[in-house]
């Protein structure tokens, strides 16, 4: 198609204001050179840095990030000290061991529940919406939102064992368990991201996601080993908590970081997760191409 | 390669349940040309971008871009498209130069290539100054202009401005208007959906007219005009008894002036440019002195007004 001949237009004497800014008059239709399509995997790498640049572009960002996993830390400390007591922590040495793995859990809980608030803030300011008229994957957008998140994670996670050692006194059995736990949690994190990824592609509204995101937290989090030992909850709970994939999770972390065998829980807990990924992917693959 | 027009769209219609949004809509955009639709809010004006731009389908008829349809190959459509809106639809917490490499680097360009498109929209739009900055820190004009700017980063053959001034300040609505123009000359296919009709009848070479979703008028901005009706003369007057005396001399001269009640202030329909030089020049020989004289053109409301029932009472 020839783009020399620019069709003639009648004069628009109508134009006679002058704008403050110079304008040049001449670049951006003039030529136009085809650049085809960016491929899967750049348009992956390109927002999943976009992402990462957000996250800890910002001072404040990176200091309430790192702050939150140690307030909570801080807190679980001290207000369930009498836990220890229980029969079911006691064999864990202190409370602490017990603690810092629902600890890290809750983290990666929480940090996957603001995946799914900050996808939903770029859906409702539209970014989401100028990156539908463009010719890129959409599921791209959304395993680049998921592969920050979880890099935002780890940090924190890092962050929460650092003052466990330092401040705490928590003692793992190796360097090499303490970083499984991490990566198991980061897995747990990176599971739990699509849920409420997939809760956003739904576009509720505000309200509803946070309702939302609430209704998942609370029995998920409440319903596991994570701040109190199963056998002491009531029976139903109890029962709850033997199917919830965070008390797998939760438990395989704790075996990891005393040295107790684990494979059950792990393979347990992988499976749950890579499940409840799998769900929110399809669900959220689906519901962010939806058309009106 | 067969030569498609840029917009072609015919019989298009879309309901939401019960609620009907597009009632079967027929048009064409060349090369170069803008068309402008023109809508309250509640006209059609967005389902019919959001259609054109893949976000919806359509319950019936048909649109293509550059060939493509749009329900069947949205790919390729949003290969040819580029969107700027209402809502400046920009990242918040990048600078304005990342946000256009971003997309640059999206739509496929290498680095280099991509920071050189941006260092060039930026240029072109007035925003160097700005570049650098987080878009959080941007004035609604800026941002306006960097989204217009955004939706233009591959260069795009057809170009959608969903209400692209809406509530912006008169000289960053001159300033986008001087780019759509510029635009237009170099070959791109504009629609422009405004709520101004100054608006449109600046900027586009065509007009639709949208009412519940239905083309109620079509034509160029002229002509549409011309059948509408008129500008207005307002005419503020020293005294009563002077606006009293001028009413007199203007209505022996055809013009039929109407008072304002207690104030001195005249309202003369005059249907061109010839009638208000006549105007001028017969109270210039009545020796009455005008205090303030203002022509105000036709708005979107006197259009519907002009058009009554056409499409507010279907049936």
């Amino acid at each position: 198609m020839s783009r020399h001949a620019a069709p003639v237009r009648g004069p628009r004497p109508d134009i006679t204001t002058s704008p403050t800014t110079p304008i040049r008059r001449s670049p951006p239709a003039a030529h136009r050179e085809h650049w085809g399509v960016s491929g899967f995997g750049t348009q992956l790498w390109v927002l999943a840095l976009r992402s990462i640049r957000t996250a800890f572009g910002h001072y404040r960002l990176i200091f309430l990030g790192i702050l939150q996993p140690v307030v909570i830390m801080l807190l679980f400390s001290q207000a369930f000290a009498g836990v220890s007591e229980l029969p079911g922590v006691a064999s864990y040495g202190s409370y602490i061991n017990y603690l810092l793995p629902a600890t890290l859990v809750t983290i990666a809980v929480i940090t996957a529940m603001s995946s799914g608030a900050a996808l939903m803030f770029e859906i409702t300011s539209g970014f989401v919406g100028r990156l539908r008229t463009m010719p890129i994957s959409l599921f791209a957008v959304l395993l680049a939102r998921s592969i920050s998140d979880t890099l935002r994670l780890v940090v924190q996670l890092a962050a929460a064992m650092v003052v466990a050692v330092l401040v705490l006194d928590f003692r793992s059995t190796s360097w090499v368990a303490s970083v499984a736990a991490c990566a198991l949690t980061a897995a747990v994190g990176w599971g739990m991201s699509w849920v409420f990824i997939a809760i956003a592609t739904w576009r509720p509204s505000q309200e509803v996601m946070q309702a939302a995101s609430f209704v998942v937290i609370f029995p998920l989090m409440f319903t596991t080993s994570a701040y109190m030992p199963v056998e002491s909850m009531p029976g139903w709970m109890e029962a709850v908590a033997t199917v919830n994939p965070l008390t797998y999770a939760i438990d395989a972390v704790r075996a990891l970081t005393v040295g107790d065998p684990y494979g059950t829980d792990l393979a347990a807990a992988l499976a749950l997760l890579c499940c409840a990924a799998l769900i929110g992917i399809l669900t959220a693959a689906h519901g962010i191409r939806r058309t009106r | 390669m067969p030569t498609h027009a840029p917009v072609h769209v015919l019989g298009l219609g879309k309901t939401y349940g019960k609620v009907v949004a597009l009632d079967g809509i027929s048009f064409t955009i060349d090369e170069g040309s803008v068309l402008g639709v023109l809508g309250h809010n509640g006209a059609g004006k967005t389902s019919l971008i959001d259609i054109l731009t893949t976000g919806a389908r359509p319950t019936s008829g048909a649109a293509t871009i550059c060939g493509w349809d749009v329900v069947r190959f949205p790919h390729h459509v949003r290969r040819s498209i580029g969107v700027a809106g209402q809502f400046a639809t920009v990242d918040e917490e990048l600078t304005g130069r990342a946000q256009l490499v971003l997309l640059a680097r999206l739509y496929g360009a290498g680095r280099r290539a991509a920071r050189d498109r941006a260092d060039e929209l930026i240029d072109a739009f007035g925003l160097a100054d700005a570049a650098r900055r987080k878009v959080r820190t941007y004035s609604g004009g800026m941002r306006r202009k960097l989204d217009l700017a955004a939706g233009l980063v591959a260069r795009p053959p057809v170009l959608f401005l969903d209400e692209p001034t809406t509530g912006l300040d008169p000289v960053s609505r001159n300033v986008l208007w001087e780019i759509v123009t510029d635009l237009a000359h170099q070959g791109t296919a504009v629609l422009l959906t405004t709520q101004y009709l100054d608006e449109a009848d600046v900027l586009a070479d065509t007009l639709i007219v949208l009412a519940r979703g239905r083309v109620v008028a079509e034509g160029r901005p002229a002509d549409l005009k011309r059948s509408l009706g008129n500008r207005t003369v307002a005419i503020r007057f020293p005294s009563l008894t002077a606006s009293e005396y001028a009413a007199q001399c203007v209505a022996s001269h055809g013009f039929r002036p109407v008072r304002d009640s207690g104030e001195p202030l005249l309202r003369i329909p005059v249907s061109g440019t010839g009638d208000i030089a006549s105007l001028v020049r017969t109270l210039d020989g009545s020796g009455v002195d005008v205090g303030d004289l203002t022509v105000s053109e036709p708005t979107l409301d006197d259009v519907y007004l002009a058009l009554h029932g056409a499409g507010d009472h279907p049936g």
